[in-house]
């Protein structure tokens, strides 16, 4: 499994660090730490460049390497990389740059074998997809956008499943809600739900909120498959049927104290694109931490 | 699930592409009505390729060089000209100089001269803050009127930031002593600009333009003597400024100047490769003085390319990675485009249609037509780049009534106000980049400084050039 996680600064991407890289201890995976620093106008790239390169003589960084910086010592102080390698600190010169508006420094990890600290320069979407789509992530972590069209784009463009991080984790009080119908992208997302319940011991609600009064045949038969699959892992899941409209009662059950698990919408991109779709609304509204399963 | 991620991929196209549809669908409509009254068909077809251009430019759709070629395309396929023709307004000595002047920016900066200049600046200056940044400001402007900004925000920008880290290791302790010196070193490098025909490419495109439409030109020395005093009269205006938005936390600079000694200290004797390459520079700068009219100022600068070449003072691929040759072809059809705009009969219409609506003023008041040549100028300047609204504008406001001189060097000096925006010119883009500076402080300190500068060049242009005319 390969998880990117994407930063932004000290100030905000602690909760977006914690929890990409539990995860990628929990399962593993390989990570990639990627800061995309701000676009530059294609008049004044080669300037900047010579400029740069100026300000390495006087021993100045590029702007994001402190970010870097930041996120080497978090891994080194949490162990997440090897005693040899934090113990030398971070290296600035190793930073490499391999073209493609793209320097990496490549550690080594104690529990996940490659451990890679990246810099990009750009709008963010297009440089996370291109990071995405070169390099085959799983899962994409990020942390809560002020901007309002970013985690619809995150959603709709990215192609890997999307983690948004809110605040750091209080891992002992932490419950897991599990939202459940019949549609295809739910399938998927019980396998990483119950994965993340497993690996970190926690309490699970399992939710499936009909529209109707009742009940039909699909929905019923997701949400007994869903509480098996729980047990089949040793976690015995609390079962949520609720009536009325999914995004509102997902919102009005979800605590901060839940990380909410969905699959990604089955609907056609272009309804998407215009009306959104229920995870992402349920993305937009709520404080709790949330799992997008594409 | 295939098709719903192909179409996934086409949405994404779509939405990163908007400007270019835009810019296409709206050519289209032009294309398809009849060119307005008093205007020619190719003067119509030129008019619908500046509204692509400026469309994909603005909006960085495509890469420089793809914008580029679109001009070049649709001039023969708008049968505005023949293949050979619009080769040749393609290719003149306005481009040579931009080519010229990046390849010595590039030369220059690898010179190693930024320890020196530091330690001149801080002899000059002390330890003061408002001191050591109106040192930046004028040295800023006084080596970029000669050098072009970008080559001088690349050599002061290091020096700065050294300054900034060691005078706090916390950021948040600094922010507006950064903004204050950063910003000393973009607008001085701005003002400083249009001192001399070689401080920037816009100047040159100009002087080309001068020459193509068989209008009354100036040279090199008598361009100083236009626009060099204008240069004495901003920095102060400038600093002043600057030194009451960003009011610095530090007074003194102690900690950072003794640092910035240690640094410079550190540094070799000067070499003989830095000599050559000062003596090499010394020549392209009497070649401009004194040959420029005859043989252009581009092919000065690529002689003196040549002849740090020859020494060895700059690789070729050093120049090859750093120069941006998407702006050397963007800029070739941009004057192609301004000389097609002049040649079709678009430039003269949109002037007249200028004077219909601005009325009598415009003929009668040259301040006036002063103030408008300048916020237009600013205005674009301040989301295209400042050579670019030359060379778009540059053959519309010269077909405005009143000298060519006088107008063109307004709109030269005007185009240097990118005050505004991070785009604006290479300095700003370079001090941008350091990540010290937002896009908001060009605002907050923009409009201000903007507004000095048209006020000061509307009374300068109607008072010294009127007394030394």
């Amino acid at each position: 499994m390969k998880i990117l996680i994407a930063i932004s600064s000290k100030e905000y991407s602690k909760p977006t660090l914690q929890v990409g890289m539990l995860a990628a201890k929990a399962y593993n995976a390989s990570v990639t730490i990627a800061y995309v620093g701000q676009k530059i106008s294609a008049f004044g790239t080669s300037d900047v460049g010579l400029a740069q390169e100026s300000n390495a003589k006087w021993g100045i960084e590029r702007p994001g390497v402190r970010v870097l910086e930041w996120a080497f010592n978090y891994l080194a102080e949490n162990k997440y990389i090897t005693p040899e390698i934090a113990n030398a600190g971070f290296q600035r010169n190793t930073l490499v740059d391999h073209g493609k508006n793209r320097l990496e420094l490549h550690l080594k990890g104690n529990y996940c074998e490659e451990v890679d600290l990246i810099l990009r320069r750009g709008d963010i979407i297009p440089e996370l997809r291109n990071e995405v789509a070169q390099n085959g992530y799983d899962i994409t972590v990020i942390g809560r956008s002020k901007k309002r069209r970013m985690a619809h784009d995150l959603v709709q463009y990215i192609d890997s499943s999307i983690y948004v991080a809110r605040d750091l984790l209080p891992f002992k009080e932490f419950r897991l809600l599990q939202a459940v119908d019949d549609s295809k992208g739910t399938t998927k997302a019980l396998l990483y739900g119950s994965q993340v319940a497993k690996a970190f011991n926690m309490p699970v609600d399992v939710l499936t909120v009909s529209k109707r009064e009742s009940f039909g045949k699909g929905y019923m038969g997701a949400h007994k498959k869903a509480l098996k699959i729980f047990e089949k892992v040793g976690v015995k899941p609390v079962s949520m049927l609720k009536v009325g409209d999914p995004v509102k009662t997902i919102l009005d059950i979800a605590t901060k104290n839940h990380l909410i698990v969905m699959g990604v919408s089955q609907l056609n991109p272009i309804i998407q694109f215009f009306k959104g779709s229920k995870p992402l609304h349920v993305m937009k509204k709520c404080d709790s931490p949330m799992m997008i399963v594409k | 699930m295939q098709y719903s991620k192909q179409l996934n991929t086409t949405i994404y196209w779509l939405t990163q592409k908007r400007w270019l549809i835009f810019a296409f669908l709206g050519a289209f409509i032009l294309f398809l009505l009849p060119a307005p009254a008093g205007l020619s068909l190719p003067g119509y077809r030129i008019l619908i390729i500046v509204f692509i251009a400026l469309t994909l430019i603005i909006s960085e759709s495509l890469p420089l060089p793809g914008i580029a070629f679109i001009i070049i395309i649709l001039e023969v396929y708008f049968g505005i000209g023949d293949p050979n023709s619009i080769a040749k307004s393609f290719m003149n000595d306005a481009v040579f100089f931009i080519m010229g002047s990046l390849m010595l920016a590039v030369a220059i900066v690898r010179q190693g001269w930024d320890k020196r200049i530091a330690l001149g600046i801080i002899k000059l200056t002390g330890n003061k803050t408002h001191w050591v940044a109106f040192g930046f400001a004028s040295i800023s402007a006084i080596l970029a009127s000669f050098v072009g900004g970008h080559t001088v925000a690349a050599i002061m920008l290091p020096i700065a930031l050294t300054l900034i880290k060691y005078t706090s290791k916390d950021r948040k302790n600094v922010i507006r002593l950064s903004a204050y010196l950063l910003f000393s070193i973009a607008y001085g490098s701005l003002i400083g600009s249009v001192g001399t025909p070689s401080g920037g490419g816009r100047n040159v495109i100009l002087i080309h333009y001068w020459q193509e439409f068989g209008m009354p030109q100036i040279s090199y020395l008598e361009w100083m003597k236009f626009a060099y005093p204008l240069i004495f009269i901003q920095i102060p205006i400038l600093s002043w400024i600057l030194w009451k938005n960003f009011p610095p936390e530090f007074n003194i600079l102690d900690n950072g100047i003794n640092k910035l000694k240690e640094q410079v200290a550190k540094s070799d004797y000067i070499t003989s490769t830095q000599i050559t390459a000062l003596i090499i520079f010394f020549l392209v700068f009497l070649g401009w003085v004194f040959l420029s009219e005859k043989v252009g100022l581009g092919i000065i600068a690529l002689n003196g390319v040549v002849m740090y070449l020859l020494t060895g003072c700059v690789t070729w691929d050093d120049l090859h990675k750093h120069v941006n040759w998407g702006v050397v072809l963007l800029f070739g059809a941009t004057i192609s485009m301004g000389v097609q705009i002049n040649n079709t009969g678009a430039a003269e219409w949109l002037a007249n249609n200028i004077i219909k609506i601005g009325g009598d003023p415009i003929v009668s008041i040259p301040a006036f037509t002063d103030g408008l040549v300048i916020l237009l100028t600013t205005l674009l300047a301040n989301i295209l780049s400042s050579s670019a609204t030359v060379a778009v504008l540059g053959p519309i406001t010269l077909n405005l009534p009143g000298d060519s001189i006088h107008i063109g060097l307004v709109m030269a000096i005007s185009s240097a106000f990118g005050y505004f925006t991070a785009v604006a010119a290479p300095a700003c883009t370079i001090i941008y980049a350091s990540g010290l500076v937002k896009a908001k402080d060009f605002l907050k300190v923009g409009w201000k400084m903007g507004l000095a500068s048209i006020i000061i060049l509307i009374i300068y242009a109607n008072t010294y050039w009127v007394l030394i005319n």
